[in-house]
């Protein structure tokens, strides 16, 4: 099952809602289990009831936890048994959408704790000293887009490019997890597309730190969807692949990780994760033989897609940052 | 002002301090002089309006939220009978971090002359440096800083702290401090063992953002109150001994180029900019001197002048509550 986060044309900017994508279209979450309770005999109080289910942001819906899960189950079984042109809310509101009509945000919005593991590509790593511990870096969520926002290229940067990387979101929190329970604290996966200031990132790594480099607006971009509650085999089936120009320039899967899942998550739960956090590995994963062209390098005009079957797809022009001074 | 953030009863509160050193809650306080003064019919919505509950919020309201506060402010000390629910003395509220959660937390790290020198770095860098702490990690000027059992070496680090009030892009260092919104004392905790296995063959993240490794307060006092924080002295004490004792003047990168250049990449209100810290740090002592490695039972003491000091005790973790 894919989410969004969104927002319908009428919609003030807090009043974001949560949708599930049933047969190509969007269904607005809240509206559709609203009519499932009304018709239930549940009417009092439906829209509180649902939006206690599917609040303004997915944090607090995987913070919710089983009886959200439960809740979106019901409310996309209600949704194709009603049949999508019957469906709309108690009062008759609208609760069907064209993925056009909705203005899609970044599923997570200001996370504690989004991390991108480090060095974690086989391929890359081979000509590295080995790594013992999966490192990372923080990119801060003000740098968040989704696709179709443009990539701006920063003025103070020559040298741009771009890594595609499958992030795993936390659902469950906990501190210092156990390896073995790893997989259960994985409530979803997306897509995230890194992209560097590749000259300010080697200056930077001179004194080991990546901040400039890393953080600039429009250089996180995520989404579209969280595929919800994958199995650990349809996560470790999943494809990623980066194009630029209509090239593929990286494809990779979990499995061309130099960690394991349980690794790095007993390595970063040290700190404590929550609902919505997200650990996101992959940046750099070479195609086989395509290593001198990974990461992928940008230019202005440059398309980017990156894309994965069973999630979806983030595409992005990269734009010169002109004209847009304060 | 001497602006704050507080706990009543469990809900995180905005004050200023006044000048017999109570906390005024500025919301409460606002709501009283528009209804007093201004006799608005919707006192307490247009306060909980222009001054949000936390801090965060109160930045982006900008220049209306530090008028209403001045005002409310102001009404207060003239009408000392408003006390009950308004007025608190220091004792009576937990005071937490004034930006109990930035929005960005910038620290720079390399940037004291004497620091560069201990730390036995060939030179200054060439850009100032600097890198993420994770805003999750801050607590308040007299909380407990848990040491994790994964840190042997944990040390402290005295900074300034300046919190952005308007946002800004690729501004020049002329014109930087017009974008602060005030300066509040810091502490950027780090666990240099946890730092030297991650910078092997990445970068630093977990060995200064465990949390509570950001001790920051006690209050913002804001930026007319110190038109050149440039010279402002700092100090450190463990358990009563003077470990560091500097002044800012001492910083490579000074305080108006460090915004200028981190502004490049969009600061907001409510970010926060630390300017990194003098000589006298625990990984700065030499092979055959006593280790200065903070310990449980140990309290550090740090202080930046015209701001005020940060009392934090270390406490191993796991004699804690986990939240």
């Amino acid at each position: 099952m894919r989410i969004y986060l969104g927002l319908t044309e009428n919609s003030l900017p807090h009043q974001t809602r949560i949708f599930a994508e049933v047969d190509g279209k969007l269904i607005d979450l809240t509206v559709a289990h609203a009519r499932y309770l009304a018709e239930a005999g549940d009417a009092t109080y439906a829209y509180e009831q649902a939006g206690f289910f599917f609040p303004e942001t997915i944090a607090s819906f995987l913070q919710r936890g089983a009886q959200s899960r439960d809740a979106l189950g019901r409310a996309v079984a209600f949704a194709r048994q009603t049949g999508l042109s019957n469906l709309r809310g108690p009062s008759g509101e609208r609760a069907v959408f064209d993925p056009a009509e909705i203005r899609l945000l970044p599923p997570l919005k200001n996370p504690e704790k989004s991390f991108v593991i480090g060095f974690s590509d086989k391929a890359r790593v081979e000509a590295m000293p080995k790594a013992e511990i999966p490192t990372g870096y923080y990119k801060l969520p003000q740098t968040f887009v989704t696709g179709g926002a443009p990539i701006i290229w920063p003025k103070f940067s020559q040298e741009l490019d771009a890594d595609a990387c499958l992030a795993l979101v936390i659902g469950k929190a906990g501190r210092r997890v156990d390896p073995a329970r790893a997989w259960d604290h994985i409530a979803a996966v997306t897509l995230l597309i890194d992209v560097t200031a590749r000259d300010i990132n080697r200056r930077e790594g001179l004194t080991t730190n990546n901040l400039l480099g890393k953080n600039f607006p429009s250089s996180t971009s995520l989404g579209p969807a969280l595929l919800v509650t994958p199995t650990r085999n349809e996560a470790e089936a999943l494809e990623v692949e980066l194009a630029v120009d209509g090239e593929v320039r990286q494809k990779f899967g979990l499995r061309d990780c130099v960690f394991t899942i349980e690794q790095i998550v007993a390595r970063w739960s040290i700190l404590g994760i929550k609902p919505g956090d997200f650990l996101a590995i992959g940046a750099s994963m070479a195609l086989q033989g395509d290593r001198l062209q990974n990461p992928a390098p940008l230019k202005v005009g440059s398309t980017l897609r990156c894309s994965s079957r069973a999630i979806g797809e983030l595409s992005h022009q990269v734009i010169a940052a002109e004209g847009l001074r304060r | 002002m001497r602006l704050a953030s507080y706990l009543d009863r469990g809900q995180e509160r905005i004050g200023a301090s006044d000048r017999a050193g109570r906390i005024v809650d500025l919301r409460r306080a606002y709501a009283t002089y528009l209804r007093d003064v201004e006799a608005n019919p919707s006192a307490d919505e247009l306060a909980q309006l222009t001054l949000d509950r936390d801090m965060v919020g109160f930045l982006k309201n900008g220049e209306k939220a530090l008028d209403a506060a001045r005002k409310a402010l102001v009404h207060i000390q003239e009408n000392p009978k408003l006390v009950d629910g308004i007025i608190f003395d220091l004792q009576q509220v937990r005071l937490m971090a004034p930006v109990p959660r930035p929005g960005a937390l910038i620290s720079a790290g390399k940037n004291f002359s004497d620091h560069v020198a201990e730390m036995a770095s060939k030179k200054g860098p060439s850009s100032p440096v600097a890198f993420l702490k994770l805003p999750g990690t801050v607590i308040g000027p007299e909380d407990d800083i848990a040491l994790p059992p994964e840190v042997k070496n944990l040390d402290y680090e005295v900074e300034l702290a300046i919190v952005i009030g308007k946002s800004c892009v690729d501004v020049s260092a002329d014109e930087a401090l017009d974008y602060v919104a005030g300066y509040s004392a810091f502490n950027d905790i780090s666990a240099r063992d946890v730092i030297r296995g991650e910078n092997k063959t990445g970068i630093h993240l977990m060995g200064k953002s465990f949390p509570g490794f950001a001790p920051m307060g006690p209050y913002l006092v804001t930026a007319d109150e110190i038109p050149d924080p440039q010279n402002l002295k700092l100090k450190l004490s463990v358990n009563g001994e003077t470990r560091q004792d500097s002044t800012l003047s001492y910083m490579i990168f000074k305080i108006r180029e460090m915004i200028a250049y981190w502004s490049q990449m969009g600061l907001n209100p409510g970010d926060v900019l630390t300017t990194g810290t003098p000589r006298g740090v625990a990984a700065g002592r030499k092979p055959g001197q006593p280790p200065w490695w903070l310990k449980p039972g140990d309290v550090v003491e740090a202080e930046v002048e015209k701001i005020g000091r940060l009392r934090n005790r270390i406490v191993a973790e796991q004699s804690i509550a986990q939240n």
